[in-house]
């Protein structure tokens, strides 16, 4: 593609029922074979969103463009069978009469002149292990099985552009991560274009090239997920990815800030703010650092276990509530009403104030 | 975002619209003019099928539910000999139309009947004649339809027993009700919205009976609406008493639609059912549990069959006089016909549906399926009627010739009507198919590069396979069964067994009316123990 995106949604609002769900949505994928994620609570329109990309779903507003044509503006409609998108739904749609092994060949019946990028049966059927399920009827397998052949037969079909709708979520746990790696991996080496939807942001963000959060009906960020994590761009996306607490601070200086409770922060801003402004200082669990010899110290009034990390919940005088991340060797464990000392001075590496 | 007009939506609306074509006939002649008939009938004998009718309806479904409710309880319930035999022979009364129990009954109890002749072979000759009663009149037709139609009951309400809860019944046992108390304090109530199903399917049938009532002289208002039309020949007026009849059928097709959808609940609900253990009976309820199924299976069944069997054999001549095989290839050939129009306009029909989500298709596509509740003497009548009105009106306005015997008194007029008839018992059947395909099946079906028509002839149609060749056969059943539509829109000459036995009886020859009903019966029966799990709804379990 020269001077073209591969995919570009402008100023949709994506309707169900009537009613608009997710409101002026622009992104694009400028290149064939990335991985776009979805992130957004349950209910907000993310599968909305891959079910009008899919053209289930018609547009009144702006347009979706994939390959440098139009497949649905306020004019255009092209129908469903005509994109050549493929959609795993998140529930069981593998056809019911049909074995799971048939229900696969249906998908590889498209695209079959497609020599340049072939998958055979046998790969995908590796590549998910559902090899034990083939000759099964739908109704005879688990939803996590179910899942995995729904999404064998849309990877089978070869697509110009693959959306996934949470087509992780009935899998095993134990499971899941082993097949995103797969997954990951045959998506890169098939260039297939995705569009992934889920509500899990670390598969969000070990999948995706870049990630989108859509919260209030809004695509409040799309950027790469290193950034969307380490530096979101609302507050609403803090809150969403629950991945810290904002807590009042003055901007002292160009690399310093000062919080009543904890004092003096050193980092570097990734955005300016004049000195003597008071701002709203996003602290993240792994920001802080545990030392017991530190004059710092703050009442422990929770610990939580997490395998390989202790999160504490630190209350300041200020009566603020402070998550803070110790790795689980650590020996000394601190119980509830105890003091936890935090290592001065507070470095922050990107700092991150609203 | 509203939904493409297709040409599947243009297909469903045309076939709802068509079904709908009697009821729009029989309201919109409500205010034509009729003759003096009409006037003096409505002197004379309208109140008197009113009171017919519903003395009919009150005792019909007042035995069926003590029938139905009584055997079902029983079976859901109990074990006792031959309890699971019973489960299922006990829905082959369907087999025998009520005209051909008024037949049986009659021939049985009349002077010199069957019952005569057993009594004179066991204790010689005598005047038995005075001592054995006859069931004729009004207490032959209330007889004859319930036992041909307390099977509703019996189905609904026993599919409805099967459903309950076990934590229901044992919290019966739990209070200390005695099993009598439980039953009326628990079970009866819990399945009241599907026996009130069955009573209404009973009650419409009933106000729809033509055969039994006519052959018994009874006057109600179905056998007015034939009579205003063959020895009046006043359409009319025979529209004017449908509409009356109408309003009766649509108030109990309400009810029943809303009782339905309640009755649903218990159909739907498995999470948390189980079916229950039954209870083992013992000595003298044991005995009576199986007298009284055992005498409602006999009575309904074996009787009228042992009844048309007795008199084929003492009457062979009958036999080889009949046209056999003209009437089996008259019978095979509508039901043939008509079951693969049926079945293919209907899947049309809910295709269009279900892809173009249309509010006022949704609304046509409903008042279609209440084609069962009109009785099908007035749907023949009506047919007639339309094509009547649309000969003067548009076919002779336009100066082309008459169409009047292409639709009636041909094939093509009678499969029609049939369509009609049985138009919802094929729409709904393949409704309750489509409900069990999730709508992401479709979109992945498209997603997968097939279009509407791929995905419904090769998704659609191969899942519905067993449903498809279930309705068939019901609707076959139907057909055969079927008197007043086939006696009223039939081609000269072409008789099927139903019209053969009812000729034979209204001319006084009953014997003659045995072979053609023997033949109906045992055919009947045998699409109906083809299709008793999917009747009993065992498969649901």
């Amino acid at each position: 593609m020269t001077n073209k995106n591969f995919f570009e949604i402008e100023n949709v609002d994506f309707y169900v029922g009537g009613k608009a769900k997710v409101k002026d949505v622009s992104f694009k994928i400028e290149n064939e074979g990335d991985i776009i994620c979805l992130l957004g609570p349950s209910g907000i329109g993310k599968t909305t969103i891959l079910r009008t990309i899919a053209g289930l779903e018609k547009i009144d507003k702006g347009s979706i463009t994939l390959n440098g044509r139009i497949i649905s503006s306020n004019e255009i409609n092209i129908e469903p069978e005509d994109r050549n998108i493929s959609l795993a739904f998140q529930d069981n749609s593998l056809f019911p009469h049909y074995t799971v092994e048939k229900n696969i060949l249906l998908g590889a019946e498209r695209n079959k002149e497609k020599k340049d990028k072939k998958i055979s049966l046998k790969q995908i059927v590796d590549l998910l292990d559902i090899f034990h399920i083939l000759n099964k009827y739908p109704h005879q397998i688990s939803a996590g099985e179910a899942q995995r052949a729904s999404l064998a037969r849309s990877l089978i079909t070869q697509p110009d552009l693959l959306l996934l709708d949470e087509p992780l979520s009935n899998v095993d746990q134990s499971f899941k991560e082993e097949i995103q790696v797969r997954l990951k991996k045959i998506l890169n080496q098939l260039k297939i274009t995705t569009i992934i939807v889920t509500h899990d942001s670390y598969e969000a963000f070990y999948l995706g090239t870049k990630c989108g959060i859509i919260l209030d009906q809004q695509l409040k960020q799309f950027d790469d997920p290193y950034k969307v994590y380490h530096f979101p761009n609302s507050v609403e996306v803090v809150n969403f990815l629950n991945r810290g607490i904002l807590i009042p601070a003055k901007v002292t200086g160009k690399n310093t800030l000062e919080n009543w409770d904890l004092g003096t922060i050193e980092g570097n801003f990734i955005k300016e703010y004049p000195t003597g402004s008071n701002v709203q200082l996003l602290l993240q669990p792994e920001d802080l650092e545990h030392d017991d010899t530190s004059n710092l110290k703050l009442e422990v009034v929770d610990r939580k276990f997490r395998g390989t990390n202790f999160i504490y919940t630190l209350k300041t005088p200020s009566n603020t509530f402070i998550p803070v991340f110790v790795h689980s060797h650590h020996i000394h464990q601190h119980e509830v009403d105890e003091k936890f000392g935090i290592k001065r001075p507070i470095h922050i590496d990107h700092i991150v104030c609203f | 975002m509203s939904k493409n007009l297709n040409v599947w939506f243009f297909l469903s609306l045309i076939i709802s619209l068509f079904v709908l074509i009697p009821i729009i006939t029989v309201f919109s002649s409500f205010f034509d003019d009729t003759s003096n008939y009409y006037v003096i009938l409505k002197e004379t004998f309208l109140i008197e099928y009113i009171i017919n009718s519903s003395i009919l309806l009150f005792f019909v479904l007042l035995l069926t539910f003590l029938l139905g409710t009584g055997t079902a309880y029983l079976v859901s319930f109990y074990n006792f000999p031959l309890s699971n035999f019973f489960k299922w022979a006990l829905i082959l009364s369907f087999a025998v139309p009520p005209y051909i129990y008024a037949y049986s009954l009659t021939a049985f109890f009349e002077n010199y009947g069957t019952a005569y002749s057993i009594l004179k072979s066991l204790f010689g000759d005598n005047n038995y004649n005075q001592n054995i009663p006859k069931f004729d009149g009004m207490f032959g037709a209330i007889l004859s339809i319930t036992f041909s139609l307390y099977a509703y009951v019996y189905i609904l309400a026993r599919a409805s027993f099967l459903y309950q809860s076990q934590n229901l019944i044992e919290l019966g046992k739990n209070l200390g009700f005695t099993k009598f108390k439980s039953f009326y304090k628990i079970i009866l109530p819990a399945s009241r919205p599907a026996i009130v199903a069955g009573l209404s399917l009973v009650a419409m049938e009933t106000l729809a009976e033509f055969g039994a009532v006519d052959f018994f002289s009874i006057n109600t208002l179905t056998t007015g609406i034939y009579n205003s039309w063959i020895a009046f020949d006043d359409l009319a007026f025979a529209n004017r008493l449908s509409f009356f009849l109408l309003i009766f059928i649509f108030a109990l097709f309400i009810i029943e639609n809303f009782s339905r959808k309640n009755a649903k609940y218990h159909f739907n609900s498995k999470g948390g059912f189980k079916q229950k253990e039954k209870f083992q009976l013992t000595g003298s309820n044991s005995f009576f549990a199986f007298i009284f199924c055992f005498f409602v299976f006999f009575m309904s069944f074996l009787f009228p069959l042992s009844q048309m069997l007795y008199w084929t054999i003492k009457f062979p001549e009958n036999f080889f006089d009949l046209q056999i095989f003209d009437l089996l290839m008259n019978t095979i050939y509508l039901v043939v016909l008509s079951s693969f129009i049926l079945i293919i306009f209907s899947l049309v029909s809910n295709y269009g549906n279900r892809v173009s989500n249309n509010k006022i298709l949704n609304i046509f596509s409903t008042l279609s399926i209440s084609g069962y509740a009109i009785p099908g003497v007035i749907l023949a009548i009506a047919f007639i009627s339309f094509i009547a009105w649309f000969d003067e009106s548009v076919v002779k306005s336009l100066g082309l010739y008459s169409i009047k015997k292409i639709f009636i008194g041909s094939i093509l007029g009678l499969v029609m009507v049939y369509f009609i008839r049985f138009y919802s018992l094929a729409f709904n059947g393949i409704k309750s198919g489509y409900e069990k395909i999730n709508i992401s099946v479709d979109e992945s079906s498209y997603l997968l590069g097939y279009s509407k028509r791929k995905t419904f002839m090769n998704i659609h149609v191969p899942f519905l396979r067993n449903s498809l060749l279930f309705i068939a056969i019901l609707i076959s059943l139907e057909i055969i069964r079927e008197l007043p539509i086939t006696l009223i829109l039939r081609p000269f000459n072409f008789e099927t067994f139903a019209t053969t036995a009812y000729i034979s009886a209204s001319e006084d020859l009953l014997e003659a009316a045995a072979v053609p009903s023997l033949f109906l019966i045992l055919i009947a029966a045998s699409f109906i123990i083809i299709t008793s799990k999917y009747i009993l709804r065992d498969n649901d379990k």
